[in-house]
């Protein structure tokens, strides 16, 4: 065997070994309910903003503390702490994917990524409005 | 439909559609017959020729249309055609010229578009310079060629399946839903279209796709030289042309990798340049396994070693190109990329998957064809020689894409993964971590070969000499890293590891193009894109090591922290608050917000921020500069919505990096603030912006010139001290009095801090007040900002450009060389 198919074994071993192990550094899409079963764990959860329950932003009191309210895809309603500025177009998201964890009641989110409608979809209706 | 639109203008898109298939038909007669040139070489070669010819035509009217294509959809942009739903979508009125080219990148057909426009100029440099290449080349383009062009096609099967997508589509047509459209005159109330995504109105963006479009399509022509080799089955003839190509690929597509990074920086509001984004790693792994080739093939030209590997590189490189338009256009990625490219439909998801697979299937096929017959080298390697170590080096860069897109392609794979676990995997929590905890060792290694490797000569080195020099530069660079590691206060193992690795590089390098090469331009490409590389990895440790928030919120109510973690900490308090004209310390300045301007033909909103540096110990201001960090207030389509650009100061030793998180909303500038509630006891105290106050008794006393004492008065005033952070003191004393049964009050003010009380009750049995207390007047005016600190990032600049100046070097050195002198002089020349 020449040494260079022995180091290119030893090399693949060894990023076959890092590979699976950093599966363990996935995480997983959970629901409000199965991330409170490891609180202070973090996960993924999908959900939509409530529209029709309070958002609080209050720059003048705290410019690190966003409140709302956050149904998942289970339907299950629950409270959202963002420690971070307001994301300017939370409300027309369609989508919210967090990533936080469970403390108590509440979900202390450290990122908030939003699926916003297409553009197209908005167009629509403003085409719609102009005529 | 019969209805007689009026007011439209359908000449232009007419024109485009008849370039479109002019286009497609082209470029299927210049595969064809370039494929029947190359299949009739031998047989009859007056045949071959007259094909080649046709080929040939055929694809100089392929590139014509093409062009056609291009500026028949500019003049439709140009001249506002909102009827083309292409115009109506991506562009509107009161776009600037200057970013009418980039409608044409926001677009799924404006991109491919671009693509087929850079393959065609590629395409027809090589048609003259390819030689006895050119039918099997220029087959494999034209059949590439095709591809795209059925991504133009915008041929329907039925309402739901489509192949491609036109850019001349009509609005009705694309709409056919809306009511709007059954009227004939229903242009005259689509007067503007619906703008530019304003991400995309930045000039980082007029510049940058184009050049990331050209590295894409740069990585055609090795992938195409490669094949043409081994349909051929003549392996030599394509080795310097692929080394010209893949040099220019990995200058242009590392160019506009970076390109990538300085936008996001610059008008991006992550904070950063590099975010182990997917779309960013979408670009970054095609660039990692074509410099493994690249180097692969130099080892191959030299040696005769690792040409299997070299083939398996290449077609991997264009491979990944494909797939790296897979995961940003077709809304694969879905939740976890922070770009903002929705999914064009399961048209084309399954039209890409089909391009791959053809390419890889005309890719393996020849490979399996030529297996037998590839050349292979049986003596083994001496372990000091150069191609054993660059080989190595190749392999680690390969392995270390295989991570990058194995991790990138979670949400591709993730479906798959469900069915066998159950779970449903997400990315990584903190993906920066993810890929950077990896991604260091891949660093360490290959930054400590690109320092070594050029020190070895092919086939055998002298090891006295080797170790000579390496000892040599070893201990300059343990020197540099020394210093910068102790003024930089870098601790973390790893990074300190990565810190020799990489200074070692910049120092190994440097002496190697000064005392071996003896700064003699045209050598040194290798030394010189080594050296780039190295820098490039300091700039990244220094720049992000050191990154730091400076402004940390130190005002305000102090939020209790239950989590005790450092970085959460930190992480909840990123946003200050400023008020007008109040200034805040942040780290060593002072920062004041002085007020917000709309200038003219401009939608952008521009808040001036000041930063100042003061003397404590004489108070001067020693120095002083303004940002003007930028945001669209309510940008066209998403109202109420704000998207910001940040603005940064640069030294040559760090940027200040500041952008606007929130802003007050400007329909609220006058109303009246609110009054916040405290109730407190003598000797509380309670926090207002930038101070505190201490309530320091009842007072019945009254000599306030408001209050006019009248007979059966009850009043009382309450002391107020407010102490702000520059130790400035205050006295404040609202009055409640009771007159003929109805509360009063008489409220107090510093005028000065914006600050209102009003003394609303008194509760008797507590001996307690109740304060009415607003913070900041009528015309309060506030931006929530962030600002940060990137220590040295010019270093990582620098080192681009450093690395493609070393890339274009060695590019120009083979260009010019004569082949046959340079092996028969010393084949350890090759730079």
């Amino acid at each position: 065997m020449k040494k260079s198919h022995i180091v290119l074994l030893v090399l693949v071993a060894a990023a076959v070994t890092v590979i699976v192990s950093m599966f363990g550094d996935f995480s997983t899409y959970e629901t409000f309910a199965s991330a409170s079963q490891e609180q202070g764990k973090k996960y993924h959860v999908i959900g939509e903003l409530v529209k029709d329950k309070e958002m609080n932003y209050d720059p003048v009191k705290d410019p690190n503390h966003f409140s709302f309210y956050v149904q998942d895809k289970s339907g299950n309603v629950n409270h959202v702490v963002f420690k971070g500025a307001k994301p300017t177009d939370i409300e027309k998201s369609e989508q919210i994917v967090m990533t936080g964890y469970m403390e108590g009641e509440t979900f202390q989110c450290s990122k908030i990524q939003m699926k916003c409608p297409s553009k197209y979809k908005n167009d629509q209706i403003a085409v719609a409005n102009q005529g | 439909m019969d209805t007689q639109f009026v007011g439209e203008h359908l000449g232009p898109g007419q024109l485009g559609h008849f370039f479109v298939i002019t286009s497609f038909v082209a470029a299927l007669f210049s595969a064809f017959a370039y494929y029947r040139a190359a299949s009739t070489e031998k047989l009859n070669a007056g045949g071959s020729a007259a094909w080649l010819q046709l080929g040939r035509n055929g694809f100089v009217v392929h590139a014509i249309t093409v062009m056609g294509i291009f500026i028949t959809l500019y003049y439709i942009i140009t001249n506002h055609l909102f009827e083309y739903h292409y115009a109506w979508r991506h562009s509107d009125l009161s776009l600037s010229p200057k970013y009418l080219l980039s409608c044409f990148w926001e677009g799924q057909e404006g991109s491919f578009l671009l693509w087929s426009i850079w393959h065609c100029v590629l395409g027809l440099i090589v048609m003259f310079t390819s030689k006895g290449l050119e039918s099997r080349v220029m087959t494999i383009i034209s059949i590439v060629q095709v591809a795209l062009a059925t991504m133009l096609l915008g041929y329907y099967f039925g309402a739901d399946i489509n192949m491609g997508s036109s850019p001349f589509i009509l609005l009705r047509d694309k709409m056919l839903a809306a009511p709007i459209f059954q009227q004939p005159n229903y242009m005259e109330f689509v007067n503007d279209g619906n703008g530019l995504n304003i991400l995309l109105q930045n000039y980082w963006m007029v510049i940058h796709p184009p050049v990331l479009f050209l590295g894409f399509s740069a990585t055609l022509i090795p992938f195409a030289y490669t094949l043409a080799a081994l349909w051929k089955g003549e392996y030599k003839e394509w080795i310097k042309p692929t080394w010209i190509w893949s040099l220019f690929a990995g200058a242009v597509l590392g160019t506009g990798i970076m390109m990538g990074g300085a936008w996001a920086y610059e008008s991006l509001t992550f904070g950063g340049y590099w975010a182990w984004d997917p779309v960013e790693n979408a670009s970054l792994v095609p660039w990692l396994t074509l410099i493994a080739g690249l180097h692969t093939l130099i080892i191959y030209k030299v040696t005769g070693r690792s040409f299997i590997a070299t083939v398996v590189l290449f077609v991997v490189t264009y491979g990944l190109i494909w797939y790296s338009t897979f995961l940003t256009r077709t809304g694969v990625l879905g939740d976890t990329s922070v770009h903002s490219f929705t999914g064009e439909g399961q048209s084309l998801y399954w039209h890409l998957l089909i391009v791959i697979g053809v390419l890889l299937a005309i890719a393996i096929a020849l490979m399996v064809r030529r297996w037998k017959d590839m050349p292979r080298v049986k003596t083994e390697e001496e372990v000091n020689s150069r191609e054993f170590w660059m080989f190595i080096g190749s392999i680690i860069l390969f392995l270390s894409a295989i991570q990058i897109i194995i991790s990138t392609s979670i949400p591709v794979w993730a479906p798959l993964a469900k069915l066998i676990t159950g779970k449903e995997i997400a990315p990584p929590v903190d993906p920066i971590q993810h890929y950077n905890g990896i991604q260091v060792w891949v660093a360490i290694v290959v930054s400590l070969l690109s320092a070594s490797v050029l020190y070895l000569k092919f086939k055998k080195s002298d090891n006295k000499t080797f170790w000579k020099r390496m000892a040599i530069t070893g201990l300059l660079g343990l020197g540099l890293a020394l210093i910068i590691g102790f003024t930089q206060n870098i601790t973390t193992p790893q990074y300190v590891v990565l810190l020799f690795t990489a200074s070692f590089s910049v120092i190994a390098n440097s002496y190697y193009a000064i005392s071996v090469q003896k700064v003699k331009l045209k050598k040194l490409g290798a030394a010189t894109s080594h050296l780039g590389f190295g820098l490039i990895l300091l700039g990244i440790l220094l720049s992000s090591y050191n990154k730091e928030v400076i402004s940390l919120n130190t005002s305000g109510v102090v939020i209790p922290f239950t989590d005790d973690k450092m970085e959460n900490v930190r992480q909840s308090m990123e946003n200050v608050i400023l008020y007008k004209n109040i200034p805040i310390p942040m780290g060593e300045y002072t920062v004041t917000y002085k007020g917000d301007s709309i200038p003219e033909h401009d939608p952008r909103t521009f808040y001036e921020v000041q930063y100042d540096i003061v003397d404590t110990a004489t108070g001067n201001v020693t120095e002083s500069f303004t940002l003007h960090p930028n945001a669209f207030v309510n940008p066209k389509g998403q109202q109420g919505g704000m998207s910001a650009n940040p603005d940064s100061k640069h030294y040559v030793s760090r940027d200040i990096f500041t952008y606007v998180t929130s802003v007050i909303d400007p329909a609220k500038k006058t109303d009246t603030g609110a009054y916040k509630k405290h109730v407190v006891k003598i000797g509380d105290t309670f926090f207002v912006n930038r101070g505190y106050v201490v309530f320091d008794a009842f007072d019945t006393r009254l000599d306030d010139p408001r209050y006019e004492a009248k007979d059966g008065d009850i009043a009382v005033a309450a002391r107020l001290t407010l102490r702000d952070l520059d130790g400035n003191e205050n006295k404040l004393a609202p009055i409640y009095y009771i007159r003929e049964g109805m509360e009063n009050t008489v409220e107090d003010t510093v005028a000065d801090r914006k600050l209102y009380v009003r003394l609303s009750k008194i509760v008797p049995d507590e001996n307690a007040a109740e304060l009415m207390v607003k913070q900041a007047g009528d015309d309060a005016d506030y931006i929530v900002m962030k600002a940060l600190l990137f220590p040295y990032i010019n270093v990582l600049w620098l080192g681009i450009i450093v690395m493609v100046i070393g890339f274009f070097i060695a590019m120009v050195n083979r260009i010019t060389k004569k082949e046959k002198v340079a092996k028969a002089l010393n084949i350890n020349d090759i730079t």
